[in-house]
């Protein structure tokens, strides 16, 4: 008995990630590549700050999807789509139309056209709603500057975006049930989950079908045709360059004190963390005194540290002269012999550091 | 349709060409020397006029019009329309539509058409020109009205409504 087809014979036993983008499985880091990405192609050709996203752009954007994602082929031959939101210049309407119109400048069958409801409602899109009041600014972008002098930053702020929702009403005009049939496909297939997206200045704006009519004229006595009535919601929003804001950042500080010299205070001597093994011993000669003795109990290596009204010193240990600085051990009695430059109190401030 | 001649053969006992060509000039020469309206035809170029990407619409100094035409025709025009915006808060005293019936004929000599959307200008007194546009070229002169009983049609209806200035200031 052969072995039954569903069980494989041969496995891979060294297996690729499945994911080529990420090699190591999702480490969300990635994913703000991507992101720069989508800012890259919304500050495409441009200046760091994203361009102005307002109605008549949206309208492009929802044209421009009709034509391109909701193409429809009948036969072999497009149906024809008017390329303009119809207003009320009438000229214009005209003007538009004249391409696949007959001789009694009237379109010809089948076309398709996008009428815009003139209400542009607040929006449900749910990244946007009620959340941030007063057209608070916030920073979008910080971009180094250089003015030939001086680096700095300039700092571009823009408002949350106002969310809107358009309708529109695409509308196919047919004699024949197959044209119908075609392009409710091309939009059911289109709207399979719901939402379908046009792309507005490298923004990503999301497009839902409403709901399908049926108008069609079917009377006895006049001219039968086809129409249906294709709703869409085009859930955008509006980000109007006017609100947006750039100000320098700082690019130098200028650091300035105030003192108050009446009231000075005593610098603290020691400073900072105290260093045990370093000692100070201030040793002050008065009038008729121009010799001290010091007597040291431990190790110590001493030096002359500051002096006041002294010309000259000397140093002695038990009786012989030594040269600083003077390395005393513990038993020993330093001299410390001076010459005043003038009568009167003098002062030899000695450092005494602990060896050992 | 258009490059196949079909000889008109209608009425053809008691009415031929000659007789259409008759009263037509008959009726012209009544139009034009004794009534004598004349209008002011603006073309709307649609090649060179400056037009929006989206909705294609002009602003007003963005139209470019063909040399405007003077041209004759029989007008009638409608009463003034008392209207309001906002439901009756700001009245609005508008000219009735203006419906034109003119001679094709007319329009052939001139090598002018008139379309949907042209202006027309229509001197009301000395010192004041109304302005209309076309609402309905009148193109299709299918319907029996618009023949000399049946033979062939001769002239058209063109109903025009007002405009403000803000859409057409003319000249």
């Amino acid at each position: 008995m052969g072995i039954p087809k569903k069980i494989k014979k041969t496995l891979n036993i060294s297996p690729e990630p499945i994911q080529g983008h990420y090699p190591t499985g999702y480490n969300g880091i990635t994913t703000p590549y991507r992101r720069g990405e989508l800012t890259d192609l919304i500050t495409d050709d441009g200046t760091y700050l994203p361009k102005s996203v307002l109605h008549a752009d949206l309208d492009g954007g929802m044209l421009e999807f009709t034509q391109n994602q909701l193409k429809t082929v009948t036969n072999g031959k497009k149906v024809n789509v008017i390329g303009r939101i119809l207003t009320l210049q009438r000229w214009a309407e005209f003007s538009q139309t004249w391409k696949f119109a007959n001789e009694d400048k009237n379109v010809e069958l089948p076309f398709i056209v996008v009428v815009r409801k003139p209400d542009v409602q607040y929006g449900t899109n749910p990244a946007l709603q009620y959340t941030i009041p007063n057209r608070k600014q916030f920073h979008y972008a910080k971009v180094p500057t250089w003015d030939g002098t001086r680096k700095g930053y300039d700092v571009y702020t823009i408002p949350q975006p106002v969310p809107v929702d358009i309708i529109y009403d695409v509308k196919i005009v047919c004699n024949r049930m197959r044209e119908l049939n075609n392009f409710n496909r091309v939009v059911l297939q289109k709207f399979t989950s719901r939402q379908a997206y046009t792309f507005v200045k490298g923004h990503y704006i999301p497009i839902v079908l409403n709901s399908i009519g049926d108008e069609s004229q079917i009377d006895t006595e006049e001219r039968r045709y086809y129409q249906q009535n294709y709703q869409f919601q085009l859930q955008g929003f509006l980000l109007d360059e006017e609100e947006f804001e750039v100000k320098p950042a700082i690019s130098r500080s200028l650091l300035m004190f105030g003192t108050d010299e009446k009231e000075r205070k005593k610098e603290k001597r020691n400073m900072g963390k105290p260093n045990a093994k370093k000692v100070n011993n201030k040793l002050t000669f008065t009038g008729g005194v121009w010799a001290m003795t010091v007597p040291y109990n431990y190790k110590v290596n001493v030096s002359a540290l500051r002096l006041k009204n002294v010309d000259s010193y000397s140093f002695t240990i038990n009786g012989v002269s030594v040269d600083e600085p003077v390395m005393v051990n513990p038993g020993d009695t330093l001299q410390v012999t001076i010459v005043k430059q003038n009568p009167g109190i003098s002062t030899l401030t000695l450092q005494e550091t602990l060896v050992g | 349709m258009a490059n196949k001649k079909i000889p008109i053969t209608r009425i053809s006992k008691f009415f031929s060409s000659e007789d259409f060509q008759l009263e037509q000039d008959v009726g012209m020469e009544w139009l034009h020397g004794d009534m004598h309206f004349t209008m002011v035809l603006f073309r709307v170029d649609k090649k060179l006029s400056d037009v929006d990407d989206v909705y294609g619409e002009s602003g007003v100094e963005e139209i470019r019009y063909k040399p405007p035409v003077e041209f004759n025709a029989y007008v009638k025009i409608d009463p003034p329309n008392n209207k309001s915006y906002g439901g009756g808060l700001v009245n609005q005293m508008e000219p009735g539509n203006m419906t034109l019936g003119v001679y094709n004929k007319h329009l052939d000599e001139l090598s002018v058409d008139i379309s949907y959307g042209d202006y027309i200008g229509y001197p009301e007194s000395e010192t004041t020109m109304r302005y209309y546009v076309v609402a309905n070229d009148g193109r299709v002169t299918s319907d029996m009205k618009h023949t000399i009983g049946g033979y062939k049609a001769f002239y058209r209806t063109i109903v025009c409504s007002w405009v403000s200035e803000n859409e057409f200031k003319g000249i």
